[in-house]
């Protein structure tokens, strides 16, 4: 008899009532964004064009990265109309 | 006189390509794709006139290919609906990426092949030769003697895919020209009585279906347990498929009337020396001439094989054990081995038959007629076997240019 | 001051109506086109949408692993040689079971434009009822960046390799949109991720056009990795690509072609192609030839979008 360890059906079917799968993409990033809050103006184009969708509102004033994702790309950054976001190397906020 | 509800049938003259095609709208599917191709044709043009007529409540998709027919089907299974394609030969191939697919994701799939070679050389032809292309894609294989058959076994391949212990896609095969446009009589059941055969299959379990929100997904990537877990579920599957079609055989003669013994047909085997394995129409040729040779007092018998995959070896062993000697008849090649598919195959199996002698008969192939003298040629070559006569291991009945110094 | 930064809130926001369906961390490069594609079309169109996925860059998130899956929408994991005919199984089925459906195929230009072209031309033919979005990296670039039909002149891939008797793909790349457009489908769209609010509204006008049959997006998604550009630039990539019309953004309904975007004074073709490593290798004459067929497709764009009011649709398709 076959056990269901691996699949809960018959066939190949996966079950997102499980929870997710997840990487640890926040580990690739070699540069962070960082945001100067006095420069944001708001306009939420870093949230919008953030490939993983990872600028989360701050009070509703600013954006702010989750760092356990974000993959360190620059869109946000290279996007911001202020140049409020800065790409700053890594290794600068490890001790 | 008999009244309406005392009947179990009505008999109509129909091709077997139309038995088909009134076996899939008395099932009631929910989707039907197929694609035109000689000699399946008429199947889809029966059913596109049920459907304009009003008489078939399906979604009818008139796909651009073959290919589309299967995809198609496939999904709309998954889905949870009852489907139903038809196609032959290169049709055949030209879906096997997705008869791959389908398999593999057990979905309960009925389709009908009408068999006709698949050569380089271009050949209209019969022959078994599309069937063998594809028989270890995962796929049930039940082959059909007559429109009769035809009938039965697409209505029995529902019940058998569709079952909630099985869940593997059925394809029932029919000898093209011979039986897809040969007319004969046919009991065509009722509809209830189809609605009741099949109504079984409502009081098991849902089977996984894809709805829109249900977060499940269909076509997981099977990660290393995962991928040997889900094919020896189907392996499994598989080897359950038996039983199950002796059972549904049982049913479907308390309702129909009509039984064909499950797996394999024996015919005159009780007390048979010796023994024809055969599949498809040419069954019903070398019924006559085992009649006629047994009055000569030859004790022949024939074991037809009404599935194919899985390999019923449990059940040909049982009914050929102690024969004196086997004559397998094939409709198709093995490319690389001398004999044919079938006989090949059983071969493995020969340590378990008692003694029983093999020998190999290919014929049939490229319309060519496997006629009443080529099977009484087959008896007397298998007697010979039997009586300890040094014969060939491969014959091929209609090209006797093969036997001739050198060959095969 | 809080209220005023709120006004200046990009208008894009108010078309992300649904949950983000994907896991946070997925193994897409970084600056991916495709995965912002891929988290944004359920934004828009809801979560209740089912997926469907060819073997590409898109299939190791798309489709789960065992049991385990990386989103939360309803999904079925396709072959290239048939994705939009499992799509149509499914969406005629739906119909059949009258069960609310969207269904979504999606796929890269690799089985748009190439191996799967013929059922998506035979789906659209049919008019299914179902949307069909290609994004377009112009190549395969799962399988490590070979030649498709969409790749454009000059490109080098690992199958158009440049060398002394080689600039690149020597062809010219087909016009995938335009040929679904001719389809005469309910509708046809082009879009890009520079231009999200447009991009949105095709999205819709697409889940809106398939209640009547069958809907194409033809949606540009550059790949950092199989391109060679800094993954910074994917947007700007995007808006270049629009500004100098090697993209323009165009509708089609019923194969009535509209501009979504005119560029008043298009940018040359270079502007565009400097930023990406695989041009980095044409001569002046070599962009020229590039430049000859961008213009060459704006130019019959064009001269199609002004019959718009010259071709009478048949008067059963009028609104």
């Amino acid at each position: 008899m076959s056990s269901n360890k691996y699949f809960k059906h018959e066939g190949p079917w996966s079950d997102s009532n499980d929870p997710l799968m997840c990487s640890d993409t926040g580990d690739w990033r070699t540069k962070r964004p960082v945001v100067d809050k006095d420069k944001c103006i708001f306009c939420g184009f870093c949230a919008i064009y953030c490939p993983i969708q990872v600028m989360e509102m701050v009070e509703e004033s600013c954006f702010s990265p989750d760092l356990d994702f974000c993959k360190g790309c620059g869109i946000c950054a290279k996007e911001c109309p202020k140049n409020a976001i800065s790409m700053m190397p890594e290794g600068d906020f490890k001790k | 006189m008999i009244t309406k509800a005392q009947k179990k049938s009505q008999i109509k003259v129909i091709t077997g390509n139309a038995a088909a095609a009134i076996a899939a709208k008395l099932a009631r599917p929910d989707v039907v794709a197929a694609y035109p191709i000689t000699p399946q044709t008429e199947v889809i043009e029966q059913i596109s006139q049920f459907h304009a007529n009003g008489e078939m409540d399906c979604e009818l998709i008139t796909v651009e290919g073959e290919n589309s027919a299967m995809n198609a089907v496939m999904a709309a299974s998954l889905a949870g609906g009852r489907v139903f394609t038809a196609t032959s030969s290169w049709g055949l191939v030209f879906m096997y990426d997705a008869i791959l697919a389908a398999a593999g994701a057990r979905a309960p799939i009925v389709m009908v092949n009408v068999n006709r070679e698949t050569p380089g050389i271009i050949a209209v032809s019969s022959g078994q030769q599309d069937m063998i292309s594809t028989r270890d894609a995962g796929w049930i294989f039940l082959i059909a003697e007559d429109c009769q058959e035809v009938m039965d076994l697409v209505l029995q391949a529902y019940r058998l895919a569709e079952d909630y212990d099985i869940q593997v896609p059925v394809m029932v095969h029919y000898d093209g020209f011979y039986l897809s446009y040969l007319s004969e009589g046919v009991d065509v059941p009722f509809q209830e009585d189809v609605d009741r055969f099949l109504s079984v299959l409502k009081t098991q379990p849902e089977r996984t279906k894809l709805v829109p929100g249900g977060r499940l997904g269909c076509g997981s990537h099977g990660i290393l347990g995962g991928y040997l877990e889900l094919r020896h579920k189907h392996v499994s599957a598989m080897e359950r498929a038996k039983a199950k079609f002796e059972q549904i055989d049982k049913e479907y003669e308390g309702i129909f009337g009509r039984s064909y013994g499950g797996l394999v047909e024996e015919y005159r085997m009780d007390d048979a020396d010796v023994v024809l394995v055969g599949s498809g129409s040419m069954c019903g040729t070398i019924k006559s001439v085992i009649d006629e040779k047994r009055e000569e007092g030859v004790k022949a018998g024939l074991l037809k094989m009404r599935m194919y995959r899985p390999f019923p070896s449990e059940a040909m062993i049982k009914a050929l054990k102690g024969k004196k000697a086997i004559g397998v008849v094939d409709r198709s090649l093995c490319f690389g081995f001398k004999g044919g598919p079938i006989y090949t195959e059983l071969k493995a199996f020969e340590t378990q038959l008692g003694g029983s002698k093999m020998i190999s008969f290919i014929d049939g192939i490229a319309n060519t007629d496997i006629t009443k003298i080529n099977v009484a040629n087959m008896i007397d070559t298998t007697c010979d076997l039997a009586a300890g006569k040094t014969v060939r291991e491969v014959t091929w009945v209609s090209y006797p240019e093969a036997q001739k110094e050198g060959g095969l | 001051m809080t209220q005023k930064k709120k006004d200046n809130l990009t208008k894009v926001m108010d078309y992300l109506k649904y949950e983000d369906p994907f896991s946070k961390g997925v193994a897409f490069c970084p600056g991916c086109g495709l995965e912002l594609l891929l988290r944004f079309i359920p934004q828009v169109m809801g979560n209740d949408i089912v997926i469907t996925g060819t073997p590409s860059c898109s299939a190791p998130v798309l489709l789960g692993q065992n049991n385990q899956s990386w989103h939360k929408l309803s999904y079925f994991g396709t072959l290239m040689t048939g994705a939009a005919a499992n799509a149509t199984g499914l969406a005629r089925y739906y119909r059949k079971a009258g069960i609310k459906n969207t269904v979504v195929c999606f796929n890269g230009d690799g089985t748009a434009a190439d191996i799967g072209f013929g059922n998506l031309s035979g789906a659209a033919e049919r008019n299914e009822p179902f949307i069909y979005i290609c994004y377009d990296n112009e190549g395969y670039m799962n399988t490590g960046i070979q030649k498709s039909g969409t790749t454009p002149f000059g490109a080098t891939t690992t199958t158009t390799p440049f060398g002394s008797a080689s600039k690149g793909k020597n062809l010219r790349r087909m016009n995938l949109a335009l040929k679904m457009a001719m389809h005469k489908i309910p509708y046809a769209a082009t879009a890009t991720l520079s231009d999200l609010d447009d991009l949105a509204k095709k999205l819709l006008k697409a889940k809106e056009a398939k209640k009547r049959g069958f809907a194409f997006l033809h949606v540009f998604a550059p790949c950092t990795t199989g391109w060679g550009f800094a993954p910074e630039n994917t947007i700007e990539i995007c808006r270049r690509a629009v500004k100098t019309n090697y993209f323009p953004l165009w509708e089609a309904e019923n194969g009535k072609i509209r501009m979504t975007k005119t560029v008043k004074k298009p940018k040359p073709v270079s502007t565009y192609t400097e930023l990406i490593k695989k041009f980095a290798h044409l001569s002046e004459e070599d962009l020229q030839i590039l430049q000859d067929d961008v213009d060459y497709e704006y130019c019959m764009l064009g001269g199609l979008s002004l019959l718009e009011g010259e071709c009478r649709l048949p008067a059963s398709l009028e609104d």
